[in-house]
């Protein structure tokens, strides 16, 4: 058939070591488009709700997308998905790289796994061939010692992704590691790969991949090709990827800086992108048919301690291991980012946990005596190694913080929650939210907590004004339905964003790969669908009314900016709160933040409806009805 | 003199180009950074978060020589 899909679809179950292939469910895949659709509708239908994320019962899903292998710019995104330990609702995360495509050419569009194995294994799959091996000799290793080693017992044409002892012990924010600094960092999808003991899955294809029009195909990408070769964003992006925002954010005022307490780092020149390029850039680095390569390679010598490589650190990681902890050498960012790769910790959470033990360190919350005799200053690199040291082998206090910062400020108490830098369990993106309300909402209201991805408005919050909340939640919704449709298709969204090549055009190469006829309006349904399925999966498990879980951490509205360029700002909890009632409205929820059967069948997801109904949480009718239209494209008068 | 702007994304459509798809001819006296030229043709400095000239990254306290190409890179959408 020649649609864009491989054909097959890999059952293993891991207890009892069975492997099923079977043939792509074609109309899963047209209902729910693939990648973070099919994430959102397996983990629904067969996760039990009181399911133990780290269990048997929960899945592990490994899934290319439409766009993933098909040579259209950006399409090499891979997509893991589970019922995530850290926000216990549907966890997806993606990585860019070369493992999405290899699946692909291997004859597979989706594997999932069940149950648990009874000892380490690695899967192996060698275009037809699909086997469950021995992993003990890995168990244990770093996730970049681990991949250089199975490329050389396996070849170098096999692409792997791995998990570190982190995912082995079960750290929450666990990510999923490949080509030596790609990661799927967000929602501890690598703490679900390492409960099930796979410490890392190999692929090697070398099969073609049949799409309904290729010359078609071949014309549009052409095209796509020589526009962004003209780009104007094109040039300074392959040369500086994205570690250069520092400087703009710092100077913007939305630079997380020691934990959150205030958004402008006096000392940013030392760990910004010129210090990473002119100081630490070995070479670039791109994935799968991508000629942006926005990956950057780098070298870090820090006396006394080992010469390290790492990609990175791009902006997320600059800003949250940077001046988030107070660092004022871009060799000691380049090293953080190094051990966190080599444990296969998130950088994102993992910088959002140091810096919340730095606070309660500063507050004396935690004490030397709780470190081993250390302590956690800000800017000490020597800290940060020896606390990280602890909490990847849930040493002492260190097994607090695997849970990440939400779990670590059950355990200390005495007000620390007010600082834990989470919502929903997720440690918050490399952007201060309080004098960018669209922003902060978009933490707010984010299916798996505070992760920037599906939403990032901070330009939108300087045009419109950032002590304002007028209008931000129709925008906010748009952007949730537009940017995770590139995680459904698995396509970087980095083209679109940077490069001007518009949803429209990525549509398009969606029809010509499969013989749909999908308009863009028609796929942002399908995103808004499986954004609502998400909702109610987490009321479903939680158990609660969705408005329980939608407030940031105490300090954004409590603690006005001290210093910088947004000295003395800040939102008001009113402000929270009115952010929410115009966002549930808008959206068609009702005050709770629980989706309406009208909502829900709009979307034809009656069913739905009917298991939230039964679980006591549907959201009652709203009032003049539901929005005909949900979300609305920023049209930017100001910018 | 004159110096050229260029730009994309939304940035693009504030720039108001006139040369071409991408780019904006600017008269502008001597000696003025590009922070105060954008400043002098309705550009908000915020939305830019550093120029590129000649292969480099220059912040908005450069000032620009006569003919220069100047590319303004918008904030990265986000991660």
């Amino acid at each position: 058939m020649a649609d864009g899909f491989a054909g097959m679809t890999l059952r293993i179950n891991l207890s009892n070591g069975e492997i099923r292939k079977l043939p792509t469910d074609r109309k899963l895949m047209r209902d729910w488009y693939g990648g973070r659709g099919i994430v959102a509708k397996i983990c629904y239908d067969e996760v039990p709700r009181d399911a133990d994320p780290l269990g048997p019962d929960n899945v592990f899903i490994i899934t290319s997308g439409i766009l993933s292998g098909a040579f259209t710019p950006g399409g090499s995104k891979v997509e893991f998905g589970s019922v995530s330990p850290l926000t216990n609702g549907q966890g997806d995360s993606n990585m860019g790289g070369h493992l999405g495509p290899a699946l692909k050419f291997a004859g597979f569009d989706l594997v999932i796994f069940s149950g648990i194995s009874p000892k380490p294994v690695y899967i192996c799959i060698d275009n037809d061939k699909v086997e469950i091996r021995d992993a003990s000799k890995y168990w244990g290793m770093g996730s970049l010692d681990c991949e250089h080693l199975l490329k050389q017992d396996l070849g170098e044409d096999f692409e792997i992704a791995t998990i570190g002892p982190s995912g082995e012990r079960g750290i929450l924010f666990s990510c999923i590691s490949h080509d030596f600094g790609r990661q799927a960092g967000r929602t501890g999808q690598g703490a679900v790969m390492g409960s099930k003991k796979i410490k890392a899955i190999a692929v090697r294809g070398n099969k073609a991949i049949k799409v309904h029009n290729l010359e078609g195909l071949y014309k549009h990408t052409y095209d796509i090709i020589q526009r962004t070769k003209e780009h104007p964003n094109m040039e300074p992006w392959q040369k500086y990827g994205t570690s250069f925002f520092i400087r703009w954010s710092n100077d913007n005022a939305v630079m997380p800086t020691r934990n959150f307490q205030t958004t402008w780092y006096e000392d940013v020149e030392k760990i910004d992108g010129e210090s990473l390029i002119t100081k630490c850039l070995v070479t670039h680095k791109a994935c799968f048919g991508c000629w942006m390569n926005c990956g950057k390679y780098s070298k870090a010598v820090i006396e006394g301690k080992k010469t390290v490589f790492a990609e990175g650190p791009e902006y997320e990681t600059g800003a949250l291991c940077g001046p988030n902890l107070g660092m004022h050498d871009i060799n000691h960012v380049v090293y953080i980012n190094y051990l966190l790769d080599n444990y296969g910790m998130d950088s994102m959470s993992g910088g959002g946990v140091m810096a919340f033990a730095m606070e309660c360190f500063e507050k004396g919350l935690i004490t030397e005596k709780d470190l081993e005799g250390h302590t956690m200053k800000w800017g000490s690199i020597d800290d940060v190694e020896h606390f990280l040291d602890m909490v990847v082998n849930r040493r002492g206090i260190g097994a607090w913080f695997a849970g990440g910062t939400r779990k670590a400020a059950e355990k200390i108490g005495k007000g620390s929650e007010k600082f834990a830098m989470q919502v929903k369990g997720q440690e918050m993106s490399g952007y201060d939210g309080r004098w960018a309300p669209g922003m902060l909402l978009s933490y707010m209201t984010s299916d798996i907590g505070a992760h920037h991805n599906r939403s990032w408005t901070i330009t939108v919050d300087m045009a419109e004004g950032r002590e304002t909340t007028e209008g931000r939640a129709k925008i906010v919704i748009y952007l949730q339905h537009i940017r995770p449709l590139f995680d459904t298709w698995c396509s970087c969204r980095l083209f679109w964003g940077e490069l001007d090549i518009t949803p429209e055009e990525y549509a398009e190469a969606v029809n010509l790969i499969t013989g749909w006829d999908d308009s863009i309006d028609q796929a942002l349904k399908v995103s808004e669908k499986i954004w609502n399925l998400n909702r109610c999966h987490y009321l479903e498990r939680n158990k609660a009314n969705g408005r329980t879980f939608d407030y940031p951490p105490a300090r954004s509205w409590e603690d006005k900016i001290p210093n910088g360029p947004g000295k003395g700002k800040g939102v008001s909890l009113e402000q929270v709160e009115t952010m929410l009632d115009d966002y549930y409205r808008e959206r068609g929820w009702d005050k709770n933040g629980n989706p309406s059967r009208a909502l829900l069948e709009d979307l034809g997801m009656g069913f739905a409806a009917d298991n939230l109904e039964k679980a006591g949480f549907l959201g009652k009718p709203l009032e003049g009805g539901i929005p005909k239209v949900r979300g609305e494209k920023y049209k930017p008068k100001a910018f | 003199m004159v110096i050229y702007l260029k730009a994309g994304t939304q940035l693009r459509e504030h720039l108001k180009p006139d040369v071409d798809y991408y780019t904006r001819k600017v008269e502008t006296p001597e000696g003025m950074t590009l922070k105060q030229i954008l400043e002098s043709i309705g550009v908000n400095p915020g939305f830019v978060a550093f120029a590129y000239t000649e292969g480099k990254i220059k912040n908005l306290e450069y000032i620009p020589t006569e003919g220069e190409k100047i590319t303004l890179q918008p904030p990265v959408s986000g991660g």
